[in-house]
């Protein structure tokens, strides 16, 4: 039995990838306990006990690198975590950061390095582009008022306003564009994404890299139907050859470890990359339903295994999110807001 | 008397049946409560506070009205006229 | 045996305040400042108390040499008075081997006053008052022109004085750095330096020397620093090319940052800004690729906050303790932002002097001020404080001693603690007479 701590498990309407990470590494050959560490007693992980077995609140990233170490320590010394999957942009650079000296406590991981991590920020995407071939919509990084109507003046509305790690909205005039400046400014800082809007396909790759310019495998899917948060709701896997080999190369050229997402809009020939995200995406089950666990994949990587390579999947399999419902007693919540754990 | 319907953990977790609320309470606002439960006084309060922790009589006074305003804005005492 | 008190406390549970709330409190204690405790800095020189730690202004200074010397031969730092201007301060800096960087003649005086002689000073800023620029020539200062007035200025000191000039030019660029600082010196793009500098050469007083610039402040990007090295060093060949003249050195400025948590930055200091050292490496690297062996120009680095910031701490008091309207907890405590000019811009670490019982809450730190800007942080999450709590600010060792206000009240003592732990005060808390003895009332007012 292999214990792993798993975050991302708040399931919401902007869900993390936490619960898909789960359920691949529960399909999985190697028998996994699952440790899931939440921001939120109400996070709804925290109340799925046939999935998740120990739940802990954490600190926010934000509140600094010590607390964070400490509580990894509490819930290391409680549980002996082997392997950790973190799924959260703003967790991930403190998990790079502290990887050594977890790995000394026993806890290991297989994570983007350092230099990864920052391609991910959307003003280097050219950068990254020019490696792949990919094509980039204009993109501008924002911290005041005079830059974001800089930015403004060199784009034709709609254009997408978009936070350093979270959110994405489509302003369709100024005011709109500084009123959504603003309210992601106030939560996740500076600088603020302006990002010309590209029309086409929506389409995305996931995949793991081993770190040596080799994968573990690749999925690519079309959004077929997205909420009006801009997340997933019903797609479709496809075998688009130049967006594959767009990510193989990508792979190849920064010789990316861990897992990653790239976003991309599809226009003809055209394939624009939209962001790269150093992590699963939450969808990240679909690729567990096709045959390519690569949760599981990751955790092999992680655990210093050589894991399968093969990728072959079908194309036109779809993937549908849904809802569900649970009733449950108040005591869980109790048990977390009073301890902090569960 | 609203303080009556609310159920109390021993760790500190009240939930309010009528209003659906939670909430959490440290030590000594558990002792507050019950004692309000048992319909004693603010002042008594204080001085049994005083009596049981290592506070003054004054600062117990001054933390007391703090939390009751608290208990107040939240709906769960009136101040009994 | 009576049991240990907390306040009590009750909190309504909602999303978004449910999270975990141990573990930063492990953090939030600090009884001691270089080993002597907070109460007793307190005790002997009242609160609020800005204090300094020598062991740690020395070190830093020591841990920023060794960093750069190690990386490019030819390294020269300079402390930025206007971070701090102490005289105690500027001190152990000159001990350690700095030279002054100056922007006023206020500052100026104050170097030389310190016994910093001239060619040991970094004369920059955008006014430069005629008297004191003339002394700066004569006394043999490094002088960063700002302005082709200026340039005229110094061609007439020149004149006077028969002598030629050598002079640092101020050179404004892109480097990729928002917002552009580029109302300082001169416009490297647009060409605007090169026609300075056929205009200084034709003048025939006037030498230059070196360059200069400085893009900003708490600048994120090490990368910048490279990208305007390479640009000095082209710009540096072909001048050299073009007039014959030898650039001895290149002055990148300052503008690095400290651990300080700017309002606006989500991750925590400690992954969020990065270390000295890519600075480090950033700017030797692109140094050494772009120069010949033997032919490196002196490297200079006016370095302010990111020597003294984290050696500096403000002691403060909980004063009175409020509920606000929407059920928060509030403290006044008795500094605020007439003492802490940064707390617009930074979020400081906020530390106990001792550990209090309690859960912590969502609470805002307010200043003594009559005014409603006066909020020291707004968003803090401490256990209930009673009233003379002393907390602990850090770090406010830049800027905040040069931009502090005279406002409505006295600005307290500021101590050192020594490397050998004894604690001395260098600036005295002001009194009635200092503010007042400048004053003078007209005769009928009498």
């Amino acid at each position: 039995m292999i214990k792993v701590a798993v975050s991302g498990i708040n399931a919401v309407d902007n869900p993390g990838p936490g619960l898909g990470i789960i359920k691949g590494l529960k399909e999985g050959a190697i028998p996994v306990s699952v440790v899931g560490l939440a921001y939120d007693a109400m996070e709804p992980g925290v109340y799925l006990t046939d999935l998740i077995d120990r739940v802990y609140l954490m600190p926010y990233p934000s509140e600094g690198e010590a607390p964070f170490l400490n509580r990894l320590l509490y819930i290391q010394e409680k549980e002996g975590i082997e392997v950790v999957i973190p799924a959260l942009d703003p967790e991930l650079p403190l998990f790079i950061d502290l990887e050594p000296r977890l790995s000394e406590l026993g806890v290991r991981s297989f994570l983007p390095t350092r230099k990864h991590f920052k391609l991910r920020a959307k003003d280097r995407l050219p950068v990254i582009a020019e490696a792949t071939g990919l094509k980039t919509p204009a993109t501008f990084a924002v911290s005041s008022y005079e830059e974001l109507q800089r930015a403004l003046s060199r784009l034709r509305f709609p254009v997408m306003v978009k936070g350093l790690f979270y959110r994405a909205f489509r302003a369709y005039n100024s005011t709109e564009a500084l009123q959504y400046f603003q309210s992601i400014s106030a939560e996740w800082g500076y600088p603020v994404i302006i990002q010309e809007i590209v029309e086409g396909e929506e389409m995305n790759v996931v995949g793991v890299g081993d770190g040596e310019g080799g994968h573990f495998g690749l999925l690519a899917i079309k959004k077929l139907w997205i909420t009006s948060l801009g997340k997933i709701w019903t797609g479709v896997t496809v075998k688009h050859p130049g967006l594959l080999e767009a990510a193989e190369k990508f792979v190849r050229h920064f010789r990316w470890r861990g897992a990653f997402e790239l976003e991309t809009i599809v226009s003809g020939e055209d394939i624009y990359l939209i962001e790269i995200n150093p992590r699963f995406p939450a969808w990240i089950y679909f690729a567990v339903g096709v045959g390519l666990n690569l949760p599981e994949r990751l955790l092999r990587a992680a655990l210093g295994e050589e894991p399968e390579r093969d990728w072959e999947y079908p194309a036109g399999k779809l993937y549908i999110r849904f809802t569900d419902d649970l009733v449950t007693d108040l005591d869980l919540f109790q048990r977390m807001v009073t301890r902090g754990e569960r | 008397m609203k303080l009556r319907r609310l159920a109390i953990s021993e760790e500190g977790f009240i939930f309010d049946p009528e209003t659906g609320n939670s909430y959490t309470v440290n030590e000594t606002g558990l002792f507050i409560l019950e004692k309000l439960r048992q319909d004693l006084s603010p002042e008594e309060i204080a001085r049994l506070l005083s009596q049981e922790y290592e506070v003054s009589p004054e600062e117990a006074r001054r933390d007391l009205e703090d939390f009751l305003e608290v208990l107040t804005r939240y709906g769960l005492w009136k101040e009994p006229r | 045996m009576k049991k240990p008190y907390q306040k009590p406390s009750i909190i309504k549970l909602q999303v978004g305040l449910l999270r975990d709330k141990k573990s930063g409190l492990l953090r939030m204690v600090r009884r001691e400042i270089d080993g002597v405790p907070v109460k007793d800095l307190v005790r002997r020189f009242g609160s609020p108390l800005f204090v300094f730690s020598e062991k740690r202004l020395r070190d830093q200074f020591r841990y920023l040499r060794r960093l750069f010397e190690s990386h490019y031969p030819r390294v020269e730092l300079s402390w930025s008075y206007k971070t701090n201007y102490l005289d105690a301060i500027c001190r152990i800096f000159h001990q350690e081997g700095a030279s002054a960087e100056v922007v006023s003649d206020f500052e100026y005086h104050k170097a030389r006053r310190l016994g910093v002689p001239g060619e040991n000073i970094i004369f920059n800023g955008p006014y430069k008052p005629r008297e004191i620029l003339k002394q700066a020539v004569l006394e043999g200062a490094r002088i960063n022109v700002d302005s082709l007035d200026e340039i005229l200025d110094l061609e007439e000191i020149a004149r006077e004085t028969g002598q030629k000039i050598r002079i640092g030019l101020r050179i404004n660029m892109d480097t990729g750095i928002y917002p552009r600082w580029d109302r300082f010196g001169f416009n490297l793009e647009s060409g605007e330096v090169l026609s300075v500098a056929r205009r200084i050469a034709a003048g025939d007083r006037l030498e230059v020397a070196g360059l200069h610039c400085h893009q900003g402040t708490f600048i994120l990007d090490p990368e910048a620093y490279a990208r305007a090295a390479e640009k000095l060093l082209r710009l540096t060949r072909k001048l050299e090319e073009e007039f014959g003249w030898n650039i001895e050195y290149l002055d990148l400025g300052g503008g690095f940052p400290s651990r300080s948590r700017p309002k606006g930055l989500y991750l925590p200091p400690e992954v969020g800004i990065p270390p000295l050292s890519e600075y480090a490496e950033r700017i030797a690297r692109s140094l050494l690729l772009g120069t010949m062996a033997r032919d490196y120009p002196l490297l200079i680095l006016e370095i302010g906050r990111a020597l003294v910031d984290e050696a500096g701490f403000l002691i403060t008091t909980v004063r009175s303790a409020k509920r606000l309207a929407d059920g928060r907890r509030a403290y006044v405590l008795d500094a605020g932002v007439n003492l802490l000019f940064t707390a617009f811009w930074y979020h400081f670490r906020i530390e106990i002097e001792r550990e209090l019982p309690g859960p912590p809450e969502p609470c805002i730190l307010y200043g003594p001020l009559c005014m409603n800007i006066d909020v020291v942080e707004e968003n803090a999450w401490l256990p209930p404080l009673p009233r003379g709590t002393h907390l602990i600010l850090s770090p406010v060792g830049a800027y905040n001693l040069t931009q502090w206000m005279q406002f409505i009240t006295y600005r307290p003592r500021v101590v050192l603690i020594g490397e050998s732990g004894q604690v001395e005060v260098i600036r005295e808390a002001e009194t009635l007479e200092d503010v007042v003895h400048r004053e003078r009332i007209p005769e009928h007012l009498r």
